[in-house]
């Protein structure tokens, strides 16, 4: 459709989303609102649409609105989609839209997600100086080469928005799963050459619960707003985690 | 791990139904079933051989059955399947540099498929 068409055309489209009011409700239930829409109108529009104009007790969250603070993710038509970042324009018939899967819902589109802030943290993602060597704290600026950064570049434009957690099965099946962005982040870290903490995170990303948890389903890697591409560092993480294995090997 | 309250919906074992990436990875994985039929025959093979001339007749007889011959052809296209599916995967891996130079994806996934083809026509210059 032109953009002239829709200026001229008073547009409307139908959003089915899934409301869950704990005071009033015992399970979530789907409720479908009627809103303007035209060319520019994202997710988050709408939502904001139906808080001002129709309901104001909808609940979700949003800060930015230009994919950069990470906190509007919800589902769509089952897929994790940023809200500030998806727009009406690009789908036809009704929407629905759902909380981020595989975290429990707190009120109508928002989610808890302590454990995945807990498993971001476990990590230790901070650059972590040579404390073995008691090399004093430099005062000096650790300087790095562009090729030095270009090693972990991709891996730190992560926004924390967790899309790639509800696009994983394995997490969706074992929340202790430390999950793609954790994984990421950790990688993120051994790979710049500032830090000398890998050995550190090692003992707990080469395990179960770390990168082996993962399968390789590649799902975290489609939905990633930020082309972080987080099944790569895991799976680049696997490599590692192996090498560090064979290692502690042969050194008996 | 403590979680503060809220809904929570656990994922049933369709799953995998609920969209078509979720499909292809499950075909992915299922493609070992008939690579463990392939393995097993094989595995026959070596035992009937030590076992003697007439149970190597016997399950050379077993291995041309048209349902064996089959089942062993799908295991082919399987790993075949795999082949293609890990190879695209490998660069995100295994990402190689020369020097500076990131050597790009589409030239490691044909540099394996050359591999391939190579090891091919190796076996058949040997056995041909
Ligand atoms: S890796 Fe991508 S999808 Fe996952 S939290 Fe970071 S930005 Fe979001
Ligand atoms: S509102 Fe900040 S990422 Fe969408």
């Amino acid at each position: 459709m032109s953009t002239q068409e829709l200026i001229t055309q008073e547009l409307i489209t139908q959003v089915k989303i899934q409301r869950y009011l704990p005071e009033q409700h015992n399970e979530p239930y789907w409720q479908t609102f009627t809103v303007p829409m035209d060319e520019s109108t994202s997710i988050l529009d709408a939502l904001n649409h139906i808080k001002e104009e129709q309901d104001p007790s909808l609940s979700y969250r949003w800060s930015c609105r230009m994919a950069i603070c990470g906190s509007c993710g919800v589902m769509v038509n089952g897929i994790p989609k940023l809200g500030c970042k998806t727009f009406l324009r690009d789908y036809s018939g009704p929407l629905k839209i759902e909380p981020l899967a595989h975290f429990p819902i707190e009120k109508d589109l928002m989610v808890d997600m302590d454990t995945f802030l807990q498993h971001l943290t476990a990590v230790q993602p901070y650059l972590i100086p040579d404390f073995i060597n008691e090399q004093p704290a430099s005062t000096e600026p650790y300087k790095q080469t562009p090729a030095q950064l270009a090693k972990y570049r991709q891996f730190a434009n992560c926004i924390n928005c967790g899309l790639c957690y509800s696009a994983c099965p394995q997490f969706g099946l074992n929340a202790e799963f430390l999950g793609p962005a954790a994984l990421t982040l950790a990688h993120r870290y051994n790979l710049d050459s500032r830090d000398t903490g890998k050995d550190q995170r090692m003992a707990q990303l080469n395990s179960h619960e770390g990168v082996w948890g993962c399968t390789f389903v590649g799902f975290c890697s489609e939905v990633c707003p930020k082309g972080v591409d987080p099944a790569a560092a895991v799976n680049q993480g696997k490599v590692e985690a192996a090498k560090s294995t064979l290692i502690a090997l042969f050194k008996g | 791990m403590h979680n503060k309250a809220g809904f929570e919906k656990p994922l049933n074992a369709l799953w995998w139904l609920k969209h078509r990436f979720f499909k292809a990875y499950m075909l992915r994985e299922a493609t070992v079933i008939p690579l463990l039929f392939f393995i097993g025959c094989m595995l026959a093979g070596i035992y009937s051989l030590l076992q003697g001339e007439n149970q190597w007749l016997a399950w050379l007889g077993f291995m041309q059955q048209s349902w064996v011959v089959g089942l062993n052809i799908l295991a082919l296209l399987a790993s075949l399947y795999h082949a293609l599916t890990f190879f695209v995967l490998f660069p995100r891996v295994m990402p190689l540099s020369l020097g500076d130079y990131r050597i790009p994806a589409w030239a490691i996934v044909a540099g394996q498929w050359m591999a391939v083809v190579a090891v091919l026509l190796f076996f058949g210059w040997l056995f041909l």
